[in-house]
């Protein structure tokens, strides 16, 4: 079961991790008020953690209230937490900073809606 | 679901006679499918949103029939599938529906078939626009 700061914020349905691009963050360097065709490295890029996923319930109600705790843990201020996969892998430190619906509520034996939620270690 | 010769089929009031069968099919037009981190199988399947497609096949008689209906037009479309000759527990189905269109075919055996192609309506969206009801 994947948690985020030992909450089950998505166990309702199947869910998948991904991890966001790593490296370095170059920035050109006109950008910066220079020239030529450079960049400037401006250091590690940020850790991200997506989660892909479909919240299920037996109710619309049900489900307004799975989504309800989903972006309540991505409101303002950002609060950073632990967040563990399915499989056990843990991230500490990661803040949950957007959650994306798709653009419909899918009603048919079940109530479900799928979403894109997005975590980062912030620099 | 599939009628052979049903008996008194209407159609937004009207007898539609000579009526060789009505097929009901049906068909996802939107599957969610979904797999998870656990395995290569799928995790969840539902279907939201669904058609229910009608196709009346009629045989059409005399020399000149100018009551088509025409695409667009909706109404209720009621037939009974006659299993027997006798009249204990009949069924009666009927649904909401709306004409998508009218084809003609001349190359029968048995003369000329009209196949009319209609989509079921729920009422809201939620109810299963089919009704089967024992009469």
């Amino acid at each position: 079961m994947s948690s985020f700061k030992s909450l089950d914020l998505f166990g309702s349905g199947p869910h998948r991790f991904s991890v966001g691009k790593r490296g370095e963050l170059a920035v050109p360097a006109y950008v910066l008020g220079g020239s030529g065709s450079g960049s400037t490295i401006l250091g590690p890029i940020e850790l991200d953690v997506i989660i892909t996923g479909r919240l299920i319930a037996s109710t619309e109600a049900n489900l307004w209230a799975l989504r309800d705790a989903a972006a309540a843990q991505a409101g303002h201020p950002p609060s950073p937490g632990t967040l563990i996969d399915n499989h056990g892998r843990i991230w500490t430190s990661m803040t949950f900073l957007t959650y994306q619906e798709q653009d419909r509520t899918d009603r048919g034996r079940t109530v479900s809606i799928h979403y894109k939620a997005t975590f980062r270690r912030l620099a | 679901m599939l009628t052979l010769t049903p008996a008194h089929v209407t159609f937004a009031g009207q007898v539609w006679p000579d009526v060789a069968a009505i097929s009901v099919d049906r068909r996802a037009t939107r599957e969610v499918v979904e797999w998870s981190d656990a395995g290569p199988h799928v995790a969840f399947a539902d279907c939201p949103e669904q058609r229910i497609d009608i196709t009346v096949t009629m045989h059409l008689t005399g020399r000149a029939h100018f009551d088509a209906p025409r695409p667009g037009q909706g109404g209720d479309l009621a037939f009974f599938p006659a299993p027997g000759g006798s009249d204990g527990g009949r069924i009666r189905i009927s649904t909401q529906a709306v004409v998508l269109g009218i084809a003609h075919d001349l190359a029968g055996k048995k003369g000329a078939l009209r196949t009319i192609r209609l989509i079921a309506v729920s009422p809201n969206g939620a109810l299963d626009p089919i009704s089967i009801d024992q009469v």
